[in-house]
């Protein structure tokens, strides 16, 4: 009886692995090295997926007081050919975001004073009118809440727009607004235009 | 052949230890240079024409007025609230001093100033007035059009956030 040799490069071994300490072990770890980071990489995407779906179901107060901003950029964007209807729904919505009376101070504009509800959306209504086109944008957010249920906001509008006229409108202004949480909804109270250049 | 290694190399990095750290100084530095030092900004307006004209980039120096203040001519950018939108403004009048526009002619302390920035005519009237304290003057180069219509006025230092570069 004849036992064969087996071959070190035979079909059970055809990379000769595990036969010498050659390069085929560097081999493997790198292997091995690549599937760590690969599963670092999926743990870091599954962490990031759950930090993003509880900020996205659990909302913070400041995501909730910045929401209202942009409903009021809702509300005031124009576009040309805007129907009555939309208009309509987009007046409704602006009023919705104020309290019962509200104190805005815009010297450019000539408001000042404690308004109601009302007074504010048939301000809007007719400024609105004039503009077939307009955006009201807000950026660089500071948001601060000196006591339970009050926000106050420093941020900068960018109105930009073109009147019924034809003439073009980019406005910036810094704003001081003071929000407050009645019935676990954020309400304007106050809207302060800030003076950046004094004349 | 090498080449196309090289190429496969630079666009599918292997994430080594060394790349992965090379990668976070890059970001860093970026980081610090453009968003503290040299941020880049776009011109939308036509306020500080013909000097500076409308979807033009540059970038605010944020270090020129470190340790000066800002001089009578010099170009400014003006912060409101942070840094996505800002003013470029020139400042015409230092703390102290008296401004006035008199048909189309800005008077400082009474004495005409030569404005050889200002292209077009303009016929504004503004009463004199003191720059307070801590704070310039300043108006844009474009003034046609009607007064009412225009930024401009005196800017807390602290509001000052540096010069264009160019």
């Amino acid at each position: 009886m004849v036992n064969p040799v087996r071959n070190s490069r035979s079909p059970l071994n055809p990379t000769g692995l595990g036969s010498k300490r050659n390069p085929a072990s560097g081999q493997r770890s790198i292997i091995s090295n690549r599937r760590k980071v690969k599963y670092v990489l999926i743990a870091l995407i599954l962490i990031a997926v759950g930090i993003g779906a509880s900020l996205t179901l659990f909302q913070s107060e400041e995501k909730r007081v910045k929401k209202q901003f942009h409903l009021l950029f809702e509300g005031v964007l124009k576009e040309p050919g805007e129907n009555i209807f939309t208009m309509d729904q987009k007046i409704k919505k602006i009023g919705s975001l104020f309290r019962e009376s509200c104190e805005i101070n815009i010297p450019a504009y000539s408001v000042s004073g404690r308004l109601t509800r009302d007074e504010i959306t048939g301000y809007a209504a007719r400024s609105r009118l004039h503009f077939t086109q307009l955006h009201l944008k807000f950026y660089d957010f500071n948001i601060a809440f000196p006591q339970e249920g009050e926000a106050k906001v420093r941020l900068t509008a960018r109105l930009t727009g073109k009147t019924t006229a034809g003439e073009m409108v980019n406005e910036a202004h810094e704003l001081d607004c003071l929000l407050k949480k009645i019935e676990k909804r954020w309400l304007f109270d106050r809207i302060e235009v800030v003076e950046v250049l004094r004349r | 052949m090498v080449v196309n290694k090289g190429i496969r190399q630079f666009l599918f990095p292997s994430l080594t230890h060394s790349f992965l750290i090379r990668a976070g100084c890059v970001a860093l530095l970026a980081y610090l240079v453009f968003g503290h030092l040299l941020i880049p900004f776009r011109i939308k307006g036509h306020s500080m024409e013909p000097a500076y004209q409308n979807g033009e980039f540059n970038f605010c120096w944020r270090f020129r007025h470190l340790f000066s203040k800002p001089k009578r001519g010099d170009v400014v950018v003006i912060r409101f609230t942070g840094q996505r939108v800002m003013l470029l403004k020139r400042v015409v009048a230092l703390e102290g001093e008296v401004v006035e526009f008199r048909d189309g002619r800005l008077f400082i302390n009474g004495k005409k100033l030569d404005e050889p920035y200002i292209h077009k005519p303009y016929d504004w009237n503004l009463s004199p007035r003191q720059v307070e304290s801590d704070s310039v003057y300043v108006v844009g180069d474009n003034r046609s059009g009607p007064m009412q219509n225009h930024f401009f006025g005196q800017a807390s230092l602290s509001r000052i956030l540096g010069d264009p570069l160019w």
